[in-house]
């Protein structure tokens, strides 16, 4: 990838949106046939599915939980979802994506009701264009809804960064690539607690206050859009 | 007054009522005197028992209750008990069960009348329909007491091929073995 030139041009983005927009969301529960929950997202270029499979009996069962269930997340990106074709299977990257989408997930579970079960969750990244993992969180607590698990709450998640010392939402690949900052956030919308936080870069503790308060903005635009797929995946219900 | 009224959507984290007003049922909760929604789906409020749920329609985690039908493979068979391994439950086939996932059946609830010997009834490998009679219990109680509740398919207990049915007798039709069985009325039908 070439680096452009600018990355900001008269407080434009290269693709043209302003420093606190998002990229064009979209997203659709229960998407897939055979899993118990699931759900797609879309966020610019990203394209993300999610699938939800239990609570079910755990296998190995020494990793069985006398007093609650197992959250086990698994994020995997296949090899036709970046530029050059990425290695099937799980590598350091993707195992460090799978714990940390676990522990954002986690919290907003009831999993003390379901001892010696396990709730799985499948993330696949069909298209790649930087914030995977915030558009996989988003998918994976759509999923986990329409999967019926009880929930405290849904999970929302977006990426902030810096760019040429400007604060910016939801980078793309080049911004993540050629910026100074990434940084990707997930929180609990009502309680507006964080469920994760990583940085790549640096930031000032002005910028890092500046970049959380347009996470937050972010987070709650996204989960409107949460919540609208919930919506519509019950009203196709209630017609067929 | 709550939040919500009754046939309102909500998803999780959705305030519903406080908790001087109303308790909890299914697909809610209670957290700093606050009832939210646990569940996505519809608001039910019931203004006489207080209760304020929310349902989602058919789906949800399958649990067991009370004269549900369960599908089942017999996995030890003792003097008094058989344990069963709970499959399905009838109505939630495209869903996998959360343990508890175990059933007992007693030597008292597998037939209507008297039964001598529980190995004579049930033998290990065996696929049975029951009824739960407890699921507050672990393992759950099951029953077989009923024309359409028992061993559904049967196995050799000397070569493991399928027994066939023939009047109140099992035959084995590859080895000859005649065993006997609490039998369901539609043995080895082909319905679950």
């Amino acid at each position: 990838m070439e680096k452009p030139e600018k990355l900001i041009v008269d407080g434009r983005r290269l693709d043209g949106r302003a420093p606190d927009e998002l990229r064009p969301l979209k997203i659709k529960a229960g998407v897939l046939e055979r899993a118990d929950g699931s759900a797609y997202v879309e966020l610019g270029n990203n394209k993300v599915f999610a699938a939800v499979y239990g609570p079910r009996e755990m296998h190995p069962r020494h990793d069985q939980q006398p007093d609650a269930a197992v959250l086990r997340c698994r994020y995997s990106m296949a090899p036709f979802s970046v530029e050059d074709r990425k290695k099937p299977g799980p590598d350091r990257r993707s195992m460090e994506i799978s714990k940390v989408t676990k522990e954002a997930l986690e919290p907003v579970l009831f999993l003390e009701l379901y001892p010696r079960s396990v709730i799985d969750v499948f993330i696949e990244v069909l298209q790649a264009d930087a914030g995977t993992r915030t558009a996989g969180i988003n998918a994976a607590a759509v999923a986990l809804a329409d999967a019926g698990v009880p929930m405290r709450d849904l999970v929302s998640s977006v990426a902030v960064g810096k760019v040429e010392d400007t604060i910016v939402l939801d980078l793309i690949k080049e911004e993540d690539q050629f910026g100074t900052t990434d940084m990707p956030v997930a929180i609990i919308p009502r309680k507006k607690a964080i469920t994760l936080l990583q940085m790549d870069g640096h930031f000032t503790k002005e910028e890092f206050k500046q970049a959380l308060d347009l996470a937050f903005r972010g987070c709650e635009k996204i989960y409107e859009v949460q919540r609208q797929a919930l919506k519509e995946k019950y009203a196709i219900k209630e017609s067929g | 007054m709550p939040e919500v009224s009754t046939g309102d959507f909500v998803v999780p984290g959705d305030l519903l009522a406080t908790a001087e007003e109303f308790v909890p049922g299914n697909g809610a909760y209670e957290e700093d005197g606050k009832i939210y929604a646990a569940n996505a789906g519809v608001v039910l409020v019931d203004a006489r028992t207080k209760h304020i749920s929310v349902f989602s329609r058919g789906a949800g985690v399958p649990t067991l209750k009370r004269g549900d039908i369960i599908i089942g493979k017999i996995e030890e068979v003792r003097d008094q008990n058989a344990t069963v391994v709970i499959g399905a439950l009838r109505g939630r086939e495209d869903r996998a069960l959360p343990p508890p996932n175990v059933g007992l059946i007693h030597i008292s609830q597998t037939d209507a009348g008297y039964v001598k010997d529980l190995s004579r009834e049930f033998r290990v490998g065996d696929i049975v329909r029951a009824k739960v009679i407890n699921a507050n219990r672990e393992p759950v109680l099951l029953s077989t007491v009923g024309d359409d509740l028992g061993v559904i398919v049967a196995f050799c207990s000397r070569c493991r091929s399928p027994l066939v049915r023939q009047g109140k007798k099992l035959v084995c039709e590859s080895c000859g073995n005649v065993e006997s069985r609490k039998m369901a009325n539609d043995y080895r039908k082909g319905v679950l």
